[in-house]
């Protein structure tokens, strides 16, 4: 059973006098363990179907099963908690909070979201961080900070990981070191997970690929 | 209050600097509501703390003791264990061994026993108000008017009690005979409230305080000041913080896009001003505070602890308001801007 389901998605945006059809008909699904990604040249509306499985934009049409519940027309209270306790980003600058140490960016998680806290130090430990639990972003490297990224967005136990471009700030070993912890823990903790990237170079790590070209989505490899 | 205190222990040196803002803002809008409630007291506090609600003055003397002039026949109409007359008048005195060294003063002339007047007065002793003891004066000291060469001796000091910025001095009618005019007086203080007597110009205390000469200026100038200072303050504060959240628009569309409520963000910056304030007010109204012990008599200096509260909430109230302008960037940021990268 797909953790994720979109079912003819269209999202158009008013362009002038005329309407922009971003993205066209899109199906799309992706199963309990699965790592699925998503590549395709720029502006051709990666981010945009992004935003949508991450509610955090509503499609114009269409709906977006997660679980099997229709997350795509909630209000902005219901979406903001579908998205603490239900999806885990992962951003393309790793996006941590510059005053938070790091494991205080986890612990931030675990203090807004009602579930039961999970050792978090032991989850950066286990990413080689233990190092770096009292210091503060601008310390570490590239590739550290997006660790961090991706053990915030399995802290809170979600049923879907979405990562956003993880690899464009890294060099392709480090990279490469990066996607494969995502695959690594998707695969362990039995998530569902969707990457968008442009990077070919690590689509040897993922399960299924599919393929957005002007607004349209096809499964390349299952 | 989690991202509250971590942020303010990380950006240490951002937030002291708002705060010292806020400590000089709120010291010298303390420091100015002292000197005019300073000043206040030193011109009307003889008046201020009598148990008078009402005065009656001649008609057409426009609120002023001095263009008062009443008589036996008008105290007639008003004649109780309720009221009072009052004799004003300013002069000068000496010492009676010291020619050289005067020292402006103002007589209150009463009844014997009136409720305007010190206990014990008789003969030629007298109660001054201790605000006299800063010319050197001290019980049982002598001095003479120095028009008249009438002698009197100090019985005692009241209080603090001051007019038009002179200590006052307590003379009977009879004590005071050669001094003023006698069968005459300005003015008859009654202790209830009273609106309208025709024939009478019926005021309020506070109406008689206003137009003691040079108070209603010195009070308006200053109130003006401090006035200004709330605004200049609430616009100050609101262009800072608002840079230092423009800086943070980021974060606070991450934070959204991770889950976190706007409601949380919005009471973040909320405790974050708060807390700034709140240090910045305490600090202000302990340095006041010490000051004023160390102040010298001569400079009129008074913040009761009520101001001091009063002054401190309303700048807290106004810091708040400051942190309006930020509060609507923040509800306004749109969590999508967290994906793509783009920002």
């Amino acid at each position: 059973m797909p953790v994720l389901e979109l079912k003819n998605i269209i999202k158009n945006y008013p362009d002038g006098q005329n309407v922009n059809e971003v993205l066209k008909e899109i199906n799309f699904h992706v199963n309990q363990g699965e790592f699925a990604a998503i590549v395709g040249p720029s502006g051709a509306g990666k981010s945009t179907l992004l935003t949508i499985m991450g509610a955090l934009l509503s499609p114009t049409s269409g709906s977006v099963l997660l679980n099997n519940q229709d997350i795509g027309q909630l209000s902005k209270k219901q979406q903001t908690d579908i998205r603490l306790n239900k999806i885990g980003f992962i951003f393309q600058n790793s996006d941590l909070i510059p005053y938070l140490k790091i494991s205080d960016q986890l612990k931030f998680i675990q203090k807004i979201s009602n579930k039961n806290p999970i050792d978090s130090d032991k989850i950066l430990k286990e990413l080689g961080l233990g190092h770096r639990l009292n210091s503060y972003p601008n310390a570490l490297s590239g590739g550290e900070k997006q660790r961090v990224a991706i053990a915030r967005a399995f802290i809170n136990q979600p049923d879907l990981i979405l990562a956003d471009e993880p690899t464009a700030s890294l060099d392709s070993k480090r990279g490469h070191e990066v996607v494969k912890i995502i695959q690594e823990t998707v695969h362990q903790q039995n998530k569902a997970a969707v990457m968008v990237t442009h990077d070919e170079r690590v689509l040897d790590l993922v399960d299924s690929i599919w393929q957005i070209e002007d607004g349209r989505l096809k499964r390349v490899k299952a | 209050m989690f991202l509250t205190l971590k942020e303010l222990r990380h950006e240490k040196i951002k937030f002291s600097a708002l705060s010292l803002i806020i400590f000089l803002i709120v010291f010298l809008v303390l420091f100015i509501t002292g000197l005019a409630n300073g000043l206040a007291n030193d011109s009307g506090s003889a008046i201020k703390e009598t148990p008078a609600q009402t005065f009656i003055l001649q008609k057409g003397s426009q609120s002023r003791l001095n263009r008062s002039n009443l008589t036996n026949s008008d105290w007639d109409k008003f004649k109780s264990s309720n009221a009072a007359k009052l004799s004003v008048t300013q002069a000068t005195i000496q010492k009676a061994a010291n020619k050289d060294k005067k020292t402006d003063i103002a007589y209150f002339i009463t009844d014997k026993n009136s409720f305007l007047a010190p206990k014990n007065q008789s003969g030629e002793k007298i109660y001054a108000s201790s605000k006299l003891q800063a010319s050197g004066y001290k019980v049982g000291d002598k001095f003479k008017d120095s028009n008249t060469n009438k002698t009197f001796t100090i019985a005692g000091f009241t209080d603090k009690e001051s007019y038009s910025h002179s200590p006052v001095i307590y003379l009977t009618f009879k004590q005071a005979q050669g001094i003023t005019m006698s069968n005459s007086f300005n003015a008859i203080a009654l202790k209830k409230n009273l609106t309208k007597k025709s024939g009478y110009q019926v005021i309020t205390k506070q109406n008689l305080i206003d137009n003691i000469p040079g108070y209603s200026a010195e009070q308006s100038s200053l109130y003006l000041m401090i006035g200004f200072l709330y605004v200049i303050s609430l616009f100050v504060l609101a262009v800072f913080f608002y840079i230092i959240n423009l800086q943070k628009m980021k974060d606070f569309g991450t934070l959204k896009a991770l889950g976190t409520k706007t409601s949380y963000l919005v009471k973040h910056v909320l405790s974050e001003m708060g807390i700034l304030s709140g240090v910045a007010i305490i600090l202000a109204s302990l340095v006041t505070y010490f000051i004023q012990l160390k102040m010298p008599a001569s400079m009129p200096f008074s913040l009761s602890f009520s101001t001091l509260l009063a002054t401190g909430i309303l700048f807290l109230v106004i810091a708040l308001l400051s942190a309006l302008l930020s509060l609507i960037k923040v509800i306004k940021v749109d969590p999508i801007n967290a994906i793509g990268g783009n920002n």
